[in-house]
């Protein structure tokens, strides 16, 4: 019996595990691929580890950092290995498991997931038109670039203003591709401002704001696409259409939970994040069942990732050691300006401060603020910028909840 | 004669929006919300640089591509020269995180380096 399995071995999982081990429990590290590192081994770009590390590292670094703690600490691993079903019903959890040693049994005491996001695709937004070779999703696109040193196509569209479609803009425009354009409906790019600097305006890449694909035209290969301005609801306004060629069209419109494990073991979904209902311990709703990384919502950096995965780590201990849990645990809830907010209730007796990750509906100077039930403030903290595209932490220490029945966490503009 | 610049700083993920005044060999930052932000305003209008990523060819691994970096950032005018000099490049595996593979790139003064471990297979 394992004290816990920790499913997914990306930088959230092996963070998890790490952590774990270093406190002396008896860990297993499952992964689906022949390597650790998750979709870091995609990512070549730079940027990551600015708050872990204090210095940016490529993906591949940052994973190798805890790959290299993971065969420190002799971890048990296991690659190529599937988790078939899991029973996480009662205090001992049952996952059944396929791997080329064929399907074994594995019990634990608690399990954590971190099995990261997916990509929408379009289908999701609503693309008409045919179906022709040539259209792919922007992670495909970085890995068939960076693994295998493929170009997708000669003439790209991009259709998002995220910070994925910017890397691959940057990257494919580096690599030789012939021409690319990035469209997205937003008045302008929504991933972070950096990548805005090094990826579209260093290179001088066009891009076309308040623009949708409304049409994918070609048989067999795609010969382009029909562009179509919108308005600022992003409704099409008639009569903008306009053909644009190209070979190729990449979708990069945002990552979404990969939630339907969690689902299915009855654990509850918000449909904000669509990720899972968690405490202050990134424990979902069901006992000693923990969630970590972008699995939860999608973060905007992996070092935010890695510290959910060190508070679940938190959470599995105070699960096995069997701490104390409040009488009432108490709801946190989104406010008017919050999109979305974790965690969603506070459960354990703690000392420590609550991390809460929002992500702010309003953009411009704000304070976020803390606020309890009668709407009396608990405590409020200043952000010179926020936007919808950033996601925002905050601390907020116990003492100040103590006592408050349901608490806000809302942002207003100054 | 003054030139003024609006650049967004890349040194971390704040963003922060400078606003940059050149006269003669005067340099003037603002809008920074930290001294590396500062730092990066007056470099960025003297001598702006990039860490470069891209992918070389590699044989006997998991993968026919090994990604690598430069080990520090190179002039922005230089981008294209580091990659123009590292599509013939071809490695064997093994090869560790961190191992030059190619020694003053493009005469950049820059060593470019593997970003990961690579065993060797088969």
């Amino acid at each position: 019996m394992k004290d816990v399995v920790v499913i997914g071995g990306g930088p959230s999982g092996m963070a998890a595990a790490v952590k774990l081990a270093g406190k002396g429990y008896d860990v297993a590290l499952i992964e689906r691929k022949e390597e650790l590192g998750g979709i870091l081994d995609q990512c070549i770009h730079d940027g990551f580890g600015t708050k872990i590390f204090g210095k940016a590292l490529s993906g591949p670094e940052f994973a190798g950092h805890f790959m290299d703690e993971v065969s420190k600490l002799g971890l048990d691993v296991h690659l190529n290995t599937y988790v078939k079903s899991v029973n996480a019903g009662g205090d001992v959890k049952e996952l059944v498991t396929v791997s080329p040693r064929g399907v074994e049994r594995i019990k634990a005491r608690s399990i954590v997931y971190a099995i990261g996001c997916r990509e929408r695709h379009p289908f999701e937004i609503k693309v008409g038109g045919t179906r022709p070779a040539g259209v792919y999703t922007a992670g495909m696109v970085q890995r068939l670039v960076n693994l295998y040193g493929i170009l997708p196509g000669r003439r790209v569209l991009i259709v998002g203003g995220g910070d994925v479609g910017m890397i691959v803009a940057r990257h494919l425009y580096l690599e030789g591709v012939e021409s690319i354009t990035v469209v997205f409906p937003e008045e302008f790019f929504v991933g972070l401002p950096r990548n805005v600097q090094q990826c579209i305006l260093d290179f001088n890449i066009p891009f076309r704001p308040r623009t949708v694909v409304k049409e994918m035209v070609g048989k067999e290969r795609v010969e382009g696409a029909i562009l179509v301005k919108v308005d600022e609801n992003w409704r099409p306004i008639p009569g903008t259409e306009e053909f644009y060629p190209c070979d190729t069209v990449i979708f990069s419109v945002g990552l979404v939970p990969y939630a339907k494990k969690l689902r299915a073991i009855g654990a509850e979904i918000d449909p904000r994040t669509r990720g899972p209902v968690v405490n202050e311990f990134f424990e979902t709703t069901v006992r000693g069942v923990f969630a970590a990384g972008n699995l939860v919502q999608i973060f905007d950096y992996v070092d935010d990732a890695v510290e959910s995965a060190y508070i679940a780590a938190d959470g599995v201990e105070k699960y096995l050691k069997g701490e104390k849990r409040l009488d009432n645990p108490v709801p946190f809830k989104p406010g008017s300006n919050v999109r979305t907010l974790t965690p969603h209730r506070l459960e354990w007796k703690d000392e420590r401060p609550v991390v809460a990750f929002l992500r702010p509906a309003v953009e411009g100077r704000a304070w976020i603020i803390v606020r309890g039930g009668n709407g009396e403030i608990l405590k409020k903290e200043f952000r010179q910028y926020v936007r919808p595209s950033t996601l925002e932490r905050i601390e907020i220490p116990r003492e100040a909840i103590s006592g408050a029945e349901e608490v806000y966490v809302d942002v207003a503009r100054v | 004669m003054s030139r003024e610049y609006e650049v967004l700083c890349i040194r971390c993920p704040k963003g922060c929006r400078l606003r940059i005044t050149v006269e003669g060999n005067e340099v003037h930052v603002s809008g920074f919300a930290c001294l590396e932000g500062k730092r990066f305003g007056e470099e960025e209008v003297r001598n702006p640089r990039r860490i470069v990523t891209t992918t070389v060819r590699i044989l006997n691994a998991r993968y026919p591509r090994l990604p690598v970096r430069t080990a520090e950032p190179v002039p922005k005018d230089k981008i294209r020269d580091v990659i123009e000099a590292l599509k013939g490049v071809v490695v064997k595996a093994p090869v560790r995180r961190g191992q030059v593979i190619v020694k003053d790139v493009a005469g950049t003064g820059v060593d470019v380096i593997a970003e990961r471990d690579m065993e060797a297979v088969g």
